[in-house]
This record gives structure tokens, C-alpha cells and sequence, in this order.
């Protein structure tokens, strides 16, 4: 049963310089096209479901005008959600306004996820992040209609000094936000940065910047690698995806996992405003399904419940790839009926997942 | 076939003087081969030949023009093949010296011509490429008088890729190369030359027939294998496949006797007839040797197979490549292969990698030292980890080169500076005129191996060219230097080395090492140790960073993929105790060798 959908808003009004994400300059024409297929795709896939989470990301989602946010409010409003549902869009900092918080707010919005990075002005600018606007008080401003709210950092940037990163995290911790994702800087491919060659910083400072945030951010409760949240305020929509549960994806390059199958929809924007909805497909066996869910399930700090895994799977998931070696290797830990990747290797956690692909 | 009328020649060259492409306009001009059947250089039959612009194997067309038969018998162009060269100039009566107009002599221009004096071939010098603009056949001219007596009269101008004096050379071989001049009547003398393995006929053998008569049917003897074999077929080439009956005094042609594998065929040997036999070898015979040895293991070890049908069937059509089980601590089972060269050597690598898909590892190469023991017995190693406990040891003998290096004049300090620091012994240095020497050194073989070429490149612009001759083995402080990761010495390191150099090497060594092998989940001290003591020492730190960041929007096979590439990172790399060791570490050895 499908209880999660994400709904990707690809405009920006600018591009970042890390952003490889499917994303488009904002443009009016394109918009309206784009909310109409958008609607065509919901209508032609959703099956009615009762919703959980329904999370609309971007590209930058906040980016519409008060007008186009309206219809896409509408279009989402044949969703029908849950009691304890958890509604979030992306925000960025600058579009922050009373009328666009309102009609959030009007719409079923209860969480807002605000894409800061960085207080720090130079490195702001690096990430071709040019803030005009007051941060704090926009997310006062927030708050004021949302006590749900996470915001993003950006660490590991080229020339970063473990003081630079300190002096943000404690304006982050100022703030006194439930959620928290911190995020090192990836060089991706067909990025700006990449292009223009720059490197990662290296990898023993990014460890000790790792370090320092899990030691300033001990009031958060670190739930999965890159999150941190007060208690009751984890990401329902984001733990959807590390328990291997299934969601639909609407939207140009949006993925879903529908039916045992993991789909990615098709980058092309033109198809995409033609109703051409071109899918990507890897439908998956029941061991390419116990792959994922270890790949997703050790995400999370607490791990994989022993019962729930044998439970769906009919397995004992010790039995599984190395997973004994690992456990004697310490590699892996068993407490309170959960497994997880022993805290120490959570930073390397690459070197024990690639034993489940 | 009356002898009067056979002429039996060779091109010889230095390599890019135009070998191959005047052989394909010699094949069009005698109409061998028609100017649309034409493939680029005809006689560079393997596609690696053809890449690298060099001949491995050799190929003998028999040619027809002005009522005269010409056998054009093609000479492999590198050093690692020396002892093939000379034998296929055995079977000729002249040589062609092919010089390019714009170059001058080289070190192989030399080296070739030597050999076919020493086999007592008529030479015509032919100066090529005269076509292009920045040609000078008056300086050339010179230099060919100058450094090996030539006249004025003798040379002969041609531009190969034009046929420009190509018919007036075709003419100076009927008039100038003698023809041959064996006994028919006599015992049946033929030189094997070249062979090469086809999988229907079985060994397909080059032969120059000396004296006597070969025959369809005939029981023939190989005198120094003394093995026989029923002769089959017998035939000569045009290029394409011509069958005859029987091959007479002067003549070249293949034969196939049934012979199944390559390594039955010794080149230079002689082959009689069994019931008639000839009561000596034609002179210079010799067994061939393999000069570098290299461990040589599948990355993947399940792929142990493969790579032993591979090299099976590469021995099949290549009688130098030898190769036993070896089996490594470190790296599992795979072979010690032998080597004529380096260059040999890579091409083996090469085509097991291209033509049979197998991925492997050659550890370091090494020379063959001779090691005598205090007990007075002598053994030979040619692998590094084999060497004897020290005390064992009263000395250790290594095999020297003596150089040609043709330089013009403004290089003679870089390249001494260069030999100097190879261990080399300065012997002579000639002059070939006012700009241009050949100097000799004498250098231990093993400290040629690795970029000894490059750097001789690069310290001369591209200008030098280079040659050498074994010259024998002489005694050496060398020492075992062992490479241990983790505690553990790893057998496929380590190195024999001059003793004055091991510090520096292994120092070079470990940091080389801490470079290439990747950050592990624990700390790895990388040690490098004469016995037992640890001269330097470094350490791989531990893994820090390896986690998947964000998953944008769900997309979630994006992330597996990545995992999935690096499993497969994973998977090329050998394990070694607990550590991960890339494959191409094994040969990262030799480059920290250079000082």
C-alpha cells in the first residue's frame, strides 16, 4: 500500500554552483505547462490512496508565484492524507514572504524545509547563493506559522576551516529548529564546481567537521546519517525511503517505487510539458529487495528491526551475505532487537553496504 | 630452378625509416600484389604489428620480375629480437640499408648492419624519404661514407611512399647481390629462419634451403633437436599461398610436417633428410633465452585458467615466450614468464589482455642473476623472493649490456650524466661525424628496464637512438629488499637491488606505495627492510569518508548504481593479507627504482 508521494518543482530563479538535480530557470510559460501535466500525471497514476507524507521538492518549489503555488496546492488536493500526515515543501530562504506562508498554511502545509547552507556570506556566494535577505528573521518569520521546520547546512566546502563550520553551527543551534540536515559537499558531474575543477576538501578534516557537528548537535537526536532532529520531528516522508517503503514520484526526473518496481521519470522537460511521461524501470526481485532494504535500512542509526526484516521477508537476517562476519568483525551491531552499522563505520558505511549489492 | 637467377635480400632499418613501406612498394612494383589488394604495409600481418608500427613476426614473398626471383624475407625491428634478425639474414646473400634522409644512422641502422656483415651479406645503402622537403642526401651520403666505407657510386635514392627510384634499386639487386650458390646435388642443408603456428596445418616452418633438394614426402631430421618429421606440404608465398612439390639449393619457402607445437622448431636450426643426413649444422645456432622474467597472475583468481590457455596458445606461434607455475604468498597461483625484452614483454601483457580478456598482474620484471652459494654451488634466480638467506650467499652475479647511443654532440653530458647514474661504465664513444656520436657504456641489464628509454628521450629531445649486446655477467653488492604491508612481507615486491641504492629505493618505494594503495578501514604501515632491518617506513591512514550524502527525492537506484561501481573498484583490487592492493602496484616497483 503506497502511503508517500514527492512532487518535484524543477525552477529555480538561479542555479546553484553544486546543484546536479533536474532543475530549470523559472519561466512563466514553462510553469503553467509544466502544473498541467503535472495534474495529468497525479490523475492518471494516483490510485486514491490514504497518504502519509506528501513532500513537494525541487529544484525550488517556492520559486512560484503566490498564483502558481495556488494551483499547485489545488492539484495536490486530490490527495487524500491521513490523520497523522506530514505535508512539507522546500523553501528558499529568499522567497520566504507572509503570502506565500499563508497560502502554505492554507493548504494543509505542516512542514517547511528551508535550504540555508550557510550563514557564512563568502561561502554563500561560492555556492552561487547570493542572500540579500536577513536569515534569521525570515525564519522567525517561519515560525510564526510552522513549528515543523528543518534546515539544510552545507559543510566540507573547498577552503572550509572547522572554526568557519563551528561559527555556523551555533547560529543553526540559535535558531532552536527541530530538524537539521547536514549535508558534506559532494563535486558531483555536470556541476558548475566540477567544471570548474575544484576538489574535495580532505577527507580527515571532513571527518573532523563530521565529528564536531555530532558533538554540537547532541541535543538533536541523530536518527539517520546526514539528519538530526528533536524527538517526535524526524522526517516521516525521508524514513519512507530508508524503510524500503513504497511512494510515488511525480514530476520531470522524479523517482518512484511502485509495485516492486523503482522507476525514474524521464529528464526531458519538452516530453515532460507534452504529457510524454518516459520512464526508466528496474523492477525488483525479491533479493534485489532485501538488497535495498539493507542498503536503505542501515541508514538509519538504530538500524533494522530483526523481527520487522523477518517478518516481510520470511528470512533471519543474520543468515544473510556476510552479515556474520560483519557482526564479528564488530562492523555490525545487534541491541535491542535492531541492527546497525557499529557508530564508529557509520562515516564509511559505503565499505559495509557494497557487501549487500 | 637455376640459381643464376634467384636473389635472396633483406630491408633492415631503424625503426620509422620506412621498412614496411618500401617493401609494399617493391611488392606493387613486381606486381605481387596489385595497387587496390594493397593494404597499408602489406607484411605487418598482426594488428598490434600494425599499431605500433613494428614487426613481430617475419614473413618471407617470393617476387617475380625481369625474368629473376626475388625472395624479400622481412626482419623484425627491435632489439628484444636480435637473434631472429640475424637468422633471417642468414638466409639471404644481400641486404638492403635503409636509411631515412631525413634522420641519418641509428643506433639500430648500426646495430643491423653489423649483423648483416657478420653474415657476410652484400649491403646497398639506400637512402630514403628523399621526397620530403627537410631530406638532406648529401649529408646522409657523407655519413653512410664516413661510417662504413661506402662509395659515393653505391647509394641509391629512392622515396619509398612515391616508388621514386624504386625500379633503379630492383635493378642494383639483380646486379649487386650475388646470387646463391649451394650445392643441389649436395646433403640436404635448410635454414629454419621463422615459423608460426596455424590451427589447421599445425607449425608452419620458414626455411632457406642451403644445399640439396626438399621434397614432398620426405623423412626430414631437425639436427639439433634430432626430432623427424614426414614433410606434408611445401610451398612459398606471393604473398599468397603457392604449393610446390619440392624447394631446391637458393630457395626460400615453408614447409608443414605435421608439427604440433611451436616449441618442436628451434630457429637456426638445420633440417637434413633422415636417411641422408648432413654431417654438420649451418653455423650460428643458438638456443634461445629469455633475458627478463616477470611473476605473471590473473587479477580475479578463478580467471588461473584462462590465463594458462591464454599463454598456451600465445606459445603456440611464439617459441621465446616461456612460462612454469610460480605460485606467490601474496598473489595466488599464476606463471614466471620469460621474456626476450621488455618490449616482449609488453606485447605478451598486451595481447592477453586485448585478445583473450584476462585481466593480470606482472609483478616487477627481473633479470637472471647468478648466485653462488658458500657451499660452492651456483644456482640461477630470476625471481627476487627465491634469493638465498644471506649467509648462504658468497656472491652475486648480474648480466651487463654494453650501449649504442647515437647522439648529436650537445647530448654527450646528459647522456653520461644518465649512464653514471644507471651504474654504467664508460667505454668508448665514436664519432659518425662532426655533429653525431655513438657512445658506449657498459650498464647492468636491470637498470635498463624500467624508463631507461624515456629517459633517454627526454634528456636528448628525441634525438638519441639506442642498441645494446649482452656482454656477460659480473659480480655486484646486491641485496633483497623486502616491502612488507602491514607486517607482513608481500613475496611480489620485493626486489633485488644494488646495495649503495637501497635506501633511496626504499624510501621511493613506500611513499610510492602509500600514494597508490588506497586508505583501508585501518591504519597500514607500508615497511621497507634489508633482512631485517626497516630502512623506511610510511603509513596508509585510516578510511574517513565513504557514505552516500543525500538521496535526492527518492532517487534511490542512483545511489545503489554507485554502490554497485564501487563493488566493482572492489573486485580489481588483490587482496594481500588484509589490505587491498590495487593490481597496478606490483609495477609501480619499477618506477620507484629510478633514483
Amino acid at each position: 500500500m503506497i502511503k508517500s508521494a514527492y512532487i518535484h518543482i524543477p525552477f529555480c530563479k538561479h542555479i546553484c554552483s553544486y546543484c546536479d538535480f533536474c532543475k530549470f530557470i523559472y519561466n512563466k510559460d514553462w510553469v503553467n505547462k509544466y502544473l498541467d501535466s503535472l495534474e495529468y500525471e497525479i490523475k492518471k497514476d494516483y490510485k486514491n490512496e490514504v497518504l502519509n507524507t506528501v513532500y513537494i521538492g525541487g529544484g525550488t518549489p517556492s520559486s512560484l508565484s503566490c498564483n502558481e503555488l495556488n494551483k499547485l496546492f489545488n492539484i495536490c488536493s486530490i490527495f487524500k492524507l491521513n490523520k497523522e500526515y506530514e505535508f512539507t515543501i522546500e523553501f528558499n530562504i529568499e522567497d520566504i514572504s507572509e503570502d506565500k506562508l499563508k497560502i502554505c498554511k492554507e493548504n494543509k502545509i505542516n512542514r517547511i524545509s528551508i535550504g540555508v547552507q550557510s550563514f557564512n556570506k563568502s561561502y554563500l556566494s561560492f555556492l552561487e547563493r547570493n542572500i540579500k535577505v536577513n536569515i534569521k528573521e525570515k525564519i522567525e518569520l517561519v515560525k510564526k506559522y510552522f513549528s515543523n521546520i528543518n534546515i539544510d547546512l552545507i559543510y566540507a566546502l573547498p577552503n572550509q576551516s572547522i572554526n568557519d563550520l563551528e561559527d555556523d553551527l551555533n547560529k543553526y543551534i540559535e535558531l532552536d529548529i527541530p530538524h537539521i540536515s547536514c549535508y558534506s559537499l559532494i563535486i558531483e558531474e555536470h556541476t558548475k564546481l566540477n567544471n570548474m575543477h575544484f576538489k574535495p576538501i580532505d577527507e580527515d578534516l571532513d571527518y573532523e567537521m563530521y565529528k564536531l557537528i555530532n558533538k554540537k548537535l547532541k541535543n538533536y537526536n541523530h536518527y539517520e546519517i546526514s539528519n538530526y532532529s528533536k524527538n517526535g520531528f524526524e522526517s516521516k516522508h525521508n524514513l519512507t525511503y530508508w524503510n524500503n517503503e513504497e511512494y510515488y514520484g511525480f514530476g520531470v526526473g522524479a523517482a518512484s517505487f511502485i509495485n516492486s518496481t523503482r522507476f525514474t521519470n524521464s529528464k526531458n522537460m519538452v516530453n515532460y510539458m507534452k504529457k510524454i511521461y518516459k520512464k526508466e524501470k528496474e523492477e525488483l526481485a525479491i533479493e534485489d529487495k532485501i538488497s535495498y532494504e539493507l542498503v536503505l535500512g542501515f541508514r538509519k542509526i538504530k538500524g533494522i528491526s530483526i523481527n520487522e526484516f523477518k517478518n516481510k521477508y520470511g528470512i533471519d537476517i543474520e543468515t544473510l551475505y556476510n552479515i556474520k562476519d560483519l557482526l564479528k568483525d564488530n562492523k555490525l551491531v545487534i541491541k535491542d532487537g535492531y541492527i546497525y552499522i557499529n557508530k564508529e563505520y557509520l562515516y564509511v558505511s559505503n565499505e559495509i553496504l557494497i557487501n549487500f549489492v | 630452378m637455376n640459381q643464376e637467377k634467384i636473389r635472396n635480400f633483406a630491408i633492415i632499418a631503424h625503426i620509422d625509416h620506412g621498412k614496411s613501406t618500401l617493401a609494399d612498394r617493391i611488392l606493387e612494383i613486381t606486381g605481387a600484389v596489385s595497387k587496390r589488394e594493397l593494404k597499408e604495409q602489406m607484411l605487418d600481418s598482426m594488428e598490434l604489428e600494425q599499431e605500433r608500427g613494428i614487426t613481430i613476426k617475419m614473413n618471407a614473398v617470393r617476387l617475380n620480375y625481369k625474368g629473376y626471383t626475388f625472395n624479400l624475407i622481412d626482419t623484425p625491428g627491435h632489439v628484444d629480437f636480435s637473434y631472429e634478425v640475424s637468422r633471417s639474414l642468414a638466409a639471404c646473400e644481400g641486404a638492403l640499408l635503409l636509411v631515412d634522409a631525413t634522420q641519418g644512422i641509428e643506433a639500430q641502422t648500426l646495430a643491423n648492419y653489423y649483423l648483416a656483415l657478420e653474415n657476410d651479406l652484400e649491403i646497398i645503402p639506400v637512402i630514403n624519404k628523399i621526397d620530403l622537403p627537410s631530406a638532406d642526401p648529401e649529408r646522409i651520403t657523407a655519413e653512410l661514407m664516413e661510417t662504413f666505407g661506402f662509395t659515393k657510386d653505391e647509394m641509391i635514392f629512392v622515396s619509398a611512399k612515391t616508388g621514386q627510384g624504386v625500379d633503379e634499386l630492383l635493378d642494383a639487386i639483380i646486379d649487386r647481390i650475388p646470387a646463391p650458390t649451394g650445392s643441389e646435388s649436395g646433403k640436404l642443408k635448410a635454414l629454419i629462419f621463422d615459423s608460426r603456428f596455424d590451427s589447421y596445418r599445425g607449425v608452419v616452418v620458414q626455411v632457406r634451403v642451403v644445399d640439396g633438394v626438399l621434397k614432398e614426402k620426405d623423412i626430414i631430421r631437425f639436427m639439433s633437436t634430432k626430432s623427424t618429421y614426414d614433410v606434408v606440404e611445401l610451398g612459398f608465398y606471393s604473398p599468397k599461398i603457392n604449393q610446390v612439390k619440392e624447394l631446391h639449393a637458393g630457395e626460400v619457402g615453408y614447409l608443414c610436417a605435421s608439427i604440433k607445437t611451436i616449441s618442436d622448431i628451434k630457429i637456426g636450426d638445420t633440417i637434413t633428410v633422415d636417411s641422408n643426413p648432413a654431417d654438420d649444422l649451418l653455423k650460428g645456432y643458438m638456443p634461445m633465452k629469455s633475458m627478463v622474467f616477470s611473476g605473471m597472475y590473473p587479477v580475479e583468481t578463478n580467471e588461473y585458467d584462462n590465463l594458462r590457455d591464454a599463454l598456451e596458445k600465445l606459445k603456440l606461434n611464439d617459441a621465446s615466450l616461456s612460462f612454469v607455475p610460480e605460485t606467490s604468498k601474496a598473489l595466488g597461483f599464476g606463471f614466471r614468464c620469460g621474456f626476450l625484452g621488455l618490449l616482449h614483454m609488453d606485447i605478451i601483457k598486451e595481447r592477453i589482455e586485448r585478445e583473450f580478456n584476462v585481466e593480470i598482474i606482472l609483478t616487477s620484471p627481473s633479470v637472471v642473476y647468478q648466485v653462488y652459494l658458500t657451499n660452492g654451488d651456483m644456482v640461477e634466480i630470476d625471481n627476487p623472493s627465491n634469493l638465498p638467506e644471506p649467509g648462504r650467499i658468497s656472491k652475486i652475479e648480474e648480466p651487463y649490456i654494453k650501449t649504442s647511443i647515437f647522439v648529436p654532440t650537445e647530448f654527450i653530458g646528459p647522456i653520461m650524466e644518465l649512464c653514471e647514474n644507471k651504474r654504467g661504465t664508460f667505454v668508448n664513444m665514436e664519432y659518425i661525424n662532426k655533429t653525431r656520436v655513438n657512445i658506449h657504456y657498459e650498464l647492468p641489464l636491470s637498470e635498463i628496464m624500467y624508463d631507461f628509454f624515456d629517459k633517454l628521450k627526454s634528456v636528448t629531445k628525441g634525438y638519441a637512438s639506442f642498441d645494446y649486446d649482452y656482454i656477460g655477467y659480473r659480480e655486484n653488492k646486491l641485496v633483497k629488499l623486502d616491502i612488507l604491508l602491514n607486517g607482513e612481507v608481500v613475496d611480489a615486491l620485493s626486489i633485488i637491488v644494488y646495495k649503495d641504492f637501497a635506501y633511496n629505493i626504499g624510501k621511493n618505494l613506500v611513499n610510492k606505495l602509500r600514494k597508490i594503495i588506497p586508505r583501508q578501514l585501518f591504519e597500514v604501515p607500508i615497511q621497507a627492510s634489508i633482512g631485517s632491518k626497516v630502512i623506511a617506513r610510511e603509513t596508509i591512514s585510516s578510511l574517513r569518508k565513504n557514505v552516500l550524502a543525500k538521496c535526492y527525492g527518492g532517487d534511490i537506484s542512483r545511489k545503489k548504481k554507485l554502490l554497485e561501481k564501487q563493488k566493482e573498484g572492489k573486485k580489481r583490487m588483490k587482496q594481500i593479507g588484509s589490505v587491498e592492493v590495487p593490481p597496478d602496484a606490483f609495477l609501480e616497483i619499477l618506477s620507484a627504482k629510478e633514483q
